[in-house]
């Protein structure tokens, strides 16, 4: 009851803050450039593209090619900020002396203030994804002719690739209690840091007949690929979803559900301590 | 029964700056209030009250000591809907209506959805907000939001409210009309704790006071008892630190200056045990006189000179 409260009252902070009109523009503008982007030329450019390099395409799979190419990395990065830079600030105001207190004295316990930031960042994302994707979708759909659910799973991962980040929003708004420097951590951290050891661990992992980084550096790389967000790893495991391709490896969806397992318990943990 | 217990209650801050000095901003505080009481907190900015009733709220945690609230530990989150708050300089988030706020809070408060709108219009004529209700508060002068946030600290019918300097920034007339909503709550038999660096403000309407200084409770007690009281002004030859400490901690002494402070005694004899104390740690004194205002009232004087 109280959890349900709290939560409605940061969709409240969301929209006085006029976040949701926004969030509103910016899909707006989005879904304006696929409308001119998703034409028949497009899509025969992609099938022409796909002939070249496979041999063997048809008009179906220069769709989802399309889509794949819709929800790749860089559009990931930009959405993703996006939603960081907003729930950014939701830790931060709510710990502005005078209202923290009073929240406090409230019959909340501290863990569910963070379970319900949680929560309501979450759905938020969620529900804007969809919201977005679902409309891409429809025109895409709509255009071609090939209604391509798989697409939509992108949702979810997009969703999971959030929370990965926003445990760790929620960590650094409670340590710093500052707006600013909780983006800039946070988007430092998302790119270049998480790209560069990607980046460094594919090269690793395909260079290996050529060259090698020699053991110390290798475990180096290895070690803070291990302990970073692996926002890029998810996203290719969406690519392959899209194009119902089989998953190279789980590694790193355990490896995320611990990082947000492990986020979680550290900001309960220190919310939980904490003087205010 | 006593609502709220407070057993050798101790903070310690860490400073802000480099000096590895710790602040002490409660030093073994402890004692009882009653239920159905108003019991007034009293001290100089500074004094650790706010960080007292913090404690007493889970807001802040105590580095040793001990309290109980309704006999239930401190940690216990359902204690927190029997209580009321209305914390020294709040901010409540000011995209609000002054009827938003209270009908956030009050549903945090645990407050039944159904009973909620009554409450609502219960408690802002209770407080004469009714015509402001559909204002956003950043439109409200600090009166205003005093009065909001006092109809926030009630609308879950607490059985126990804390009110953190609720008349700061609220006219004369304001005053009057807070203290009358507390005493009709004194009536309902709620029990009220009060904070506050103004005498004038806590002897007009509490039983009993508490006095701290720099964490040090000086003196708890009936109002009239701790108003009769005799004091005594000593002037000396310049104290050292050890001196210093020892006054305040041992014999809860006022201190004005490096050669001037006062005690509160019951008899002679306490007198001389200080002249004692003095004389074996080679303080010379030049003058030792009966106060004809109390202690406190002195004690309160200082406080009110220095703001
Ligand atoms: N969060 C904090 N960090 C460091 N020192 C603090 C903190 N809060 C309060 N203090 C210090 O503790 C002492 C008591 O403060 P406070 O409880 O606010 O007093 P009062 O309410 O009586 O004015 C002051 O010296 C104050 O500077
Ligand atoms: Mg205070």
């Amino acid at each position: 009851m109280e959890l349900i409260t709290f939560i409605s009252g940061i969709i409240r902070e969301a929209f006085a803050k006029k976040i949701i009109l926004s969030i509103f523009i910016f899909f707006s503008l989005i879904l304006l450039f696929i409308v001119f982007a998703a034409t028949n030329d497009s899509v025969a450019g992609m099938l022409a593209f796909l002939e070249a390099s496979e041999g063997n395409a048809d008009y179906r799979s220069a769709v989802i090619y399309f889509e794949t190419a819709v929800v790749s990395k860089i559009p990931m990065f930009m959405l993703i900020a996006f939603y960081l830079i907003i729930v950014s600030s939701f830790i931060p105001s709510m710990l502005q002396k005078g209202h923290i207190d009073l929240l406090l004295s409230k019959p909340i316990s501290r863990t569910k203030i963070i379970i319900g930031h949680l929560i309501a960042g979450t759905s938020f994302a969620f529900l804007s994804t969809l919201f977005l994707f679902g409309i891409i979708w429809i025109i895409i759909s709509s255009k071609t002719g090939i209604w391509h659910v798989p697409f939509l799973y992108s949702v979810i991962w997009f969703t999971f690739i959030f929370l990965v980040l926003y445990s760790f929003v929620i960590l650094i708004g409670l340590i710093t209690k500052n707006t600013v420097l909780n983006i800039l951590i946070n988007l430092i951290l998302f790119f270049p840091l998480s790209w560069i050891f990607y980046l460094l661990t594919m090269v690793t992992r395909k260079g290996e007949q050529f060259f090698s980084f020699g053991a110390v550096t290798e475990f180096i790389i290895k070690f803070f690929y291990y302990i970073f967000p692996k926002p890029w790893d998810l996203a290719d495991i969406c690519e392959s979803i899209i194009k119902q391709e089989s998953i190279a490896s789980y590694q790193p969806i355990i490896t995320s559900f611990l990082f947000i397992g492990i986020m979680l318990s550290l900001s309960i943990w220190y919310f939980n301590k904490k003087d205010y | 029964m006593s609502v709220i217990t407070i057993n050798n209650l101790r903070k310690e801050y860490s400073s802000k700056s480099f000096s590895k000095n710790r602040i002490i901003a409660l030093d073994n505080v402890s004692f009882e209030v009653g239920e159905g009481e108003i019991f007034g907190l009293l001290g100089p900015n500074g004094a650790g009250k706010t960080t007292l009733v913090k404690i007493l709220l889970g807001i802040t945690f105590p580095t040793s000591g001990s309290g109980r609230l309704f006999d239930k530990d401190l940690n216990d989150v359902y204690i927190k809907s029997r209580l009321g708050y209305l914390p020294e300089n709040h901010s409540f988030p000011n995209y609000f209506t002054g009827e938003q706020v209270l009908n956030y809070f009050g549903r945090l408060s645990g407050v039944n959805p159904v009973d909620l709108k009554r409450k609502t219009d219960e408690y802002l004529n209770i407080v004469g907000m009714n015509e402001w209700r559909k204002i956003k508060i950043r439109k409200y002068s600090k009166g205003m939001m005093q009065r909001i946030g006092l109809a926030q600290a009630m609308i879950s019918n607490p059985d126990l409210i804390f009110l953190d300097e609720p008349t700061d920034g609220v006219d004369p007339i304001g005053r009057k009309e807070i203290r009358d909503v507390l005493l009709s709550l004194k009536a309902q038999g709620k029990t009220i704790f009060l904070n506050s660096h103004l005498l004038s403000e806590i002897e007009m309407i509490c039983d009993r006071v508490a006095i701290l200084n720099k964490g040090i409770l000086v003196k708890e007690g009936r109002v009239e008892d701790i108003t009769s009281t005799d004091s005594y002004s000593f002037v000396t030859s310049e104290l050292s630190d050890e001196v210093y400490n020892a006054l305040l901690l041992n014999y809860k002494a006022v201190i004005q200056s490096k050669s001037n402070f006062l005690v509160s005694a019951n008899n002679l004899d306490d007198v001389n045990i200080i002249i004692d104390f003095l004389r074996k740690n080679r303080i010379l004194i030049q003058s030792v006189a009966k106060e004809k205002i109390t202690l406190e009232s002195k004690f309160i004087n200082l406080i009110e000179h220095k703001l």
